[in-house]
């Protein structure tokens, strides 16, 4: 001890000094034991997010199938490319799709960057989709995780108008034409639809000035909006009780109550208990008993960190595996004469733009509507508590019924608008 | 033991009076504060929402010249795309038909029968009426007049009823 304050001090300081920045950095060395299992969820601002333990069946990969994380991941690796295709683009009518033709030709990786960004947000439409149906399928929208699901309509209608928004800005065809037609949906809609428009387009015609405005809300309004739905929607998995699981039978038995941060729905009143709150117990909603239960929890480091990393890779490999091998489309430039016939959507709108092919307002403005009220009351109409945690729950035969058969429906729609219509939108054979 | 403070509100409470006469000034200071919050964020909501709509827009005019009634022999239909209208000679009457598909937007092109859409399929006959699609209204006609210079002039702000042509 005396050696390290003498004279010498200079030099053990320097010697030490990696050490020294690592642990200031980091404040427990890996974890070689529980506690220090349970500190890394605590001491690392990136981890803090997870819960110290995790229920064995949320690391279930044919449960959760991942879907969640994969649409987070998908989301960052589009603020990263997003944002480095910002370095070149300039959202002007007249320049917009010459920057499109740079990355191209001449941006070193700019194809490469650009292909990542469509193929990524085309994946985060489906996979946000999916992911919306799993949660149905596994009841897991059930008390009380009912406003989870509510804040996950949210989150798919936020993905789907940032997709929609970040077509118009490479200002080709499809751009212009998919922004007529999508903002003259937006007209249909009663009493303030053509206000609406208006203020999308900042202008009667699709110009100048609704570029301007897709490219604000594509790159800081609507990202910033699906940034805090996210973080509400994680905040809210932990506060709900982590992942929907099935119930599992409650022991009777004398129990101590530690409070770990892994939640499982309490029913604290069942048993007498002698009961020692930690902290966290005091806080309000859910916690876990240990030993109430039989313990079917691991410790998220490294067992949950794992499964993310895997799945984290998996995403990455995918997007850059499909880059490599796909171009992102880019249409002929804007001829504001002549619409490409047939005008198409890409393929998650096509649905939508085949139900306005009968009708404006009810396939427009109408039907969409009715389908996201219906959405946003699935978990305050289903009241019944069964059938939570696992997948097609023999007593939600009926619900999964019905939203199955809207999803194959939509699929459908979406089936005929890509294969079977020709130009002037006629029925078409695709063989 | 320390009473945790707060807590003295809820034991002297059973003997005070009834909240709504003790607290009348507090509560009514915490209705204006309430007021005056909601009421500021709905005002600058409001102005946000006047920001953001534009005063002046730089659209192309709605009254533009086309060309002198020679430019257009009798019999013909011809589409003015970048404006938008398609003007029709039948014999010495002229009439400015819009292209603009009452549907979504899109420019209908000039066919054979009239019409026709390519972006949802509606079809419309020679006098703009539909046919068929999911069109809801028939493509408006706009006026079109003739200008002292002798040039003719089309008023996309102004509405005619279908089948008003100008006699030239």
């Amino acid at each position: 001890m005396n050696d390290t304050n003498k004279e010498a001090g200079l030099l053990t300081a320097v010697r030490e000094f990696p050490a020294n920045v690592w642990s200031s950095i980091f404040r427990n060395p890996l974890p070689s034991n529980d506690l220090e299992r349970a500190y890394t969820s605590f001491t690392n601002f990136f981890l803090h997010v997870h819960p110290v333990k995790v229920h064995r069946n949320t690391l279930r990969p044919l449960y959760t199938l991942g879907l969640g994380l994969m649409s987070f991941f998908l989301f960052l690796i589009l603020v990263v490319t997003g944002v480095l295709l910002m370095f070149y683009y300039v959202p002007s009518t007249t320049q917009a799709y010459d920057r499109m033709l740079d990355l191209r030709g001449s941006v070193a990786f700019g194809i490469f960057l650009r292909n990542m960004h469509r193929w990524s947000a085309h994946g985060m439409v489906a996979i946000v989709f999916l992911h919306m149906c799993r949660v149905f399928f596994t009841g897991a929208y059930k008390k009380p995780r009912e406003f989870n699901w509510v804040l996950g309509v949210g989150l798919l209608l936020v993905t789907l108008f940032l997709s929609f928004t970040g077509y118009l800005l490479p200002w080709d065809q499809l751009a212009f034409w998919a922004i007529t037609v999508g903002t003259s949906i937006a007209g249909y809609a009663p009493l303030v639809g053509k206000q609406i428009q208006f203020l999308l387009l900042g202008d009667t015609t699709v110009g100048q000035e609704a570029l301007l405005r897709f490219y604000v809300l594509h790159v800081a309004v609507l990202p910033l909006v699906l940034t805090l739905l996210i973080a509400i929607h994680f905040w809210r998995i932990r506060k709900d009780g982590g992942l929907s699981r099935p119930e599992e039978p409650a022991r009777t038995q004398a129990v101590t109550m530690t409070v770990t941060a892994v939640a499982a729905p309490a029913k604290a009143a069942t048993a007498e208990k002698k009961k020692v709150y930690g902290l966290q117990g005091f806080v309000r909603g859910p916690f876990t008993k240990v030993g109430n239960v039989p313990d079917n929890s691991v410790f998220s480091w490294p067992n949950l960190l794992i499964a993310e990393l895997f799945v984290f890779v998996l995403v990455v490999a995918a997007i850059l595996v499909l880059s490599l091998l796909f171009n992102a489309p880019l249409e002929e430039p804007v001829n504001i004469m002549h619409p490409p016939n047939p005008a198409k959507a890409p393929w998650y709108f096509l649905g939508l733009q085949e139900m306005v092919s009968y009708s404006a307002f009810w396939g427009g403005v109408g039907i969409p509507t009715v389908f996201v009220l219906l959405l946003l009351l699935v978990p305050y109409m289903d009241r019944k508590p069964g059938g939570v945690g696992v997948w097609f729950a023999r007593q939600r035969l009926l619900a999964n019924t019905i939203f199955l058969t809207l999803v194959l429906v939509n699929v459908m729609f979406i089936i005929i608008g890509t294969f079977f219509r020709g130009p002037n939108w006629q029925m078409v054979s695709p063989w | 033991m320390p009473v945790a403070p707060g807590s003295h509100k809820e034991s002297g409470q059973a003997a005070r009076p009834p909240l709504a006469e003790t607290m009348n000034r507090r509560r009514m200071l915490g209705w204006f504060t309430g007021f005056g919050l909601c009421g500021s964020a709905v005002l600058s909501a409001f102005s946000n929402l006047v920001f953001i709509k534009p005063r002046a827009t730089y659209g192309q005019p709605a009254r533009f010249g086309i060309g002198r009634p020679e430019d257009f022999p009798p019999g013909t239909r011809i589409s003015m795309d970048a404006r938008r209208v398609c003007i029709v000679r039948d014999g010495n009457r002229l009439a400015a038909i819009s292209t603009t598909c009452t549907h979504l937007g899109c420019i209908v092109g000039v066919a054979d029968t009239g019409f026709a859409c390519p972006c949802h399929g509606s079809r419309f006959d020679q006098d703009g009426n539909v046919t068929g699609g999911p069109a809801p209204k028939p493509l408006p006609w706009f006026k079109i007049s003739l200008a002292p210079n002798g040039e003719l002039e089309v008023d996309k702000g102004a509405e005619i009823a279908p089948g008003t042509y100008l006699d030239v």
